[in-house]
């Protein structure tokens, strides 16, 4: 059995590894890393999110159909060549089309072995496409990130539940730059003809709040292509299904008011533990959101 | 260490006509490629060719010199294999006057 003392050496040491190993030193896991993604190793799992469909692949919801794959990048510039990453040389890069409003998703699907506390890090930057002579500030609209859960088939409550964070740099020309979060999704449509399958639009673009306290200055760079990368962390209890923490570089958030977007169980969906990325444009131009590395850990 | 590889939809369900260009796709890291397109209907009219593209930043264009027919049949696909791209691609659409293609476009990358 082991005592007080034995934890206190057993976390002591794992502190130790974690702060001696460079790939990990800059994340603050909780004990048990579920996934470590360290885009210069690859995709590591993560891919575009496909719209639902039943007998036919034009009923999926346009939203979703304009989605594409995520890339590996350099994050190579017109002006200065390769920029790089955070460590290493490449990045996950989720790019939006050249339109306004439009939106991409990049997306990993995993299950969950407890409900407990999970954490979610990872270094990340945005830009738009350097295509002018110009800061280019506020062409991005937003980018973010959330979770998609659903409890277990042997749980008491079945419910499916979305908690969906972004950061709104800027909106309709505004620099505005405020971290948000969603508790309403749009109304379900179902598809096909076999009655199995619906669909709904968590990431529209309709029904943000304002996170309190959320306004935030990222650094974005004096140029539209130097890029800085910066460190989020978002905690999660699975067991009472409610946010727990959210920080963002040197800044952390309240989040005593954060709720997420709550929904009935569906039939297919036990345990479902999905990370998901995104990021939309304000103008008629690309929004890149890149990612140099994420960890998603839990205590179990 | 195994080579990565990755298979990239980058046009889904979309109907071309005319002059048009698949979203830009990054992928420096890759030695070999190869790009196909999938007739999900049957065409109208003859569909003319794909052309494929490079870019030295993902803004400017240049053929790379390889071309190929689009299909016309449904379930149809035809193809191009592709080396020494540096690290972005994209397909060219170039169809005649009222033609028309519901397509899906890959590419298939390998380290």
């Amino acid at each position: 059995m082991q005592t007080p003392e034995d934890t206190g050496q057993t976390e002591a040491l794992r502190r130790a590894i974690l702060l001696a190993d460079p790939k990990l030193s800059r994340f603050d896991p909780l004990p048990r890393i579920i996934c470590f993604d360290d885009f210069d190793q690859g995709f590591c799992g993560w891919t575009q999110l496909m719209g639902n469909y039943e007998n036919d692949i034009d009923c999926v919801t346009p939203s979703y159909a304009q989605h594409t794959q995520p890339m590996l990048s350099n994050l190579t510039t017109w002006d200065f060549g390769s920029h790089g990453a955070f460590d290493g040389t490449y990045a996950l890069k989720i790019a939006t089309r050249p339109r306004a409003g439009s939106r991409n998703v990049g997306i990993k699907r995993l299950t969950f072995r407890r409900r407990g506390p999970i954490r979610l890090e990872f270094y990340f930057t945005f830009k738009p496409e350097a295509n002018e002579l110009r800061l280019s500030e506020s062409d991005v609209r937003s980018v973010g990130f959330g979770y998609d859960l659903q409890v277990g088939d042997g749980d008491a409550d079945a419910f499916r539940i979305m908690p969906q964070v972004r950061f709104l740099n800027a909106e309709h020309g505004e620099h505005v730059q405020k971290w948000q979060f969603k508790r309403e999704t749009t109304p379900f449509r179902s598809l096909g003809t076999e009655n199995k399958t619906v669909t709904h639009d968590h990431l529209a673009n309709e029904n943000w709040l304002d996170l309190p306290g959320g306004h935030q200055k990222l650094c974005y760079n004096e140029i539209p292509t130097k890029v800085n990368w910066h460190y989020a962390c978002f905690d999660f209890d699975l067991a009472t299904m409610q946010a727990t923490g959210f920080r963002c570089n040197d800044r952390a958030f309240d989040v005593g008011t954060f709720e997420s977007i709550r929904i009935p169980a569906m039939r297919n969906l036990w345990c479902m533990l999905n990370i998901f990325f995104f990021a939309d444009t304000d103008i008629d131009k690309r929004t890149f959101f890149y990612l140099d590395s994420v960890c998603l850990s839990g205590e179990f | 260490m195994l080579r990565e590889s990755q298979s990239a939809v980058v046009v889904r369900n979309e109907v071309w006509r005319g002059c048009l260009a698949s979203e830009p796709y990054e992928a420096g890291w890759a030695q070999e490629v190869t790009l196909f397109v999938l007739a999900l209907k049957e065409s109208i009219g003859a569909p003319g060719n794909a052309h494929v593209e490079i870019s030295p930043d993902g803004i400017h264009w240049a053929r790379e010199g390889t071309s190929f027919a689009l299909p016309t049949r449904k379930d149809a696909v035809t193809f191009a294999r592709v080396g020494h791209f540096g690290n972005w691609l994209r397909l060219a659409i170039e169809m005649p006057d009222g033609a028309e293609l519901t397509a899906v476009a890959t590419i298939h990358t390998k380290a």
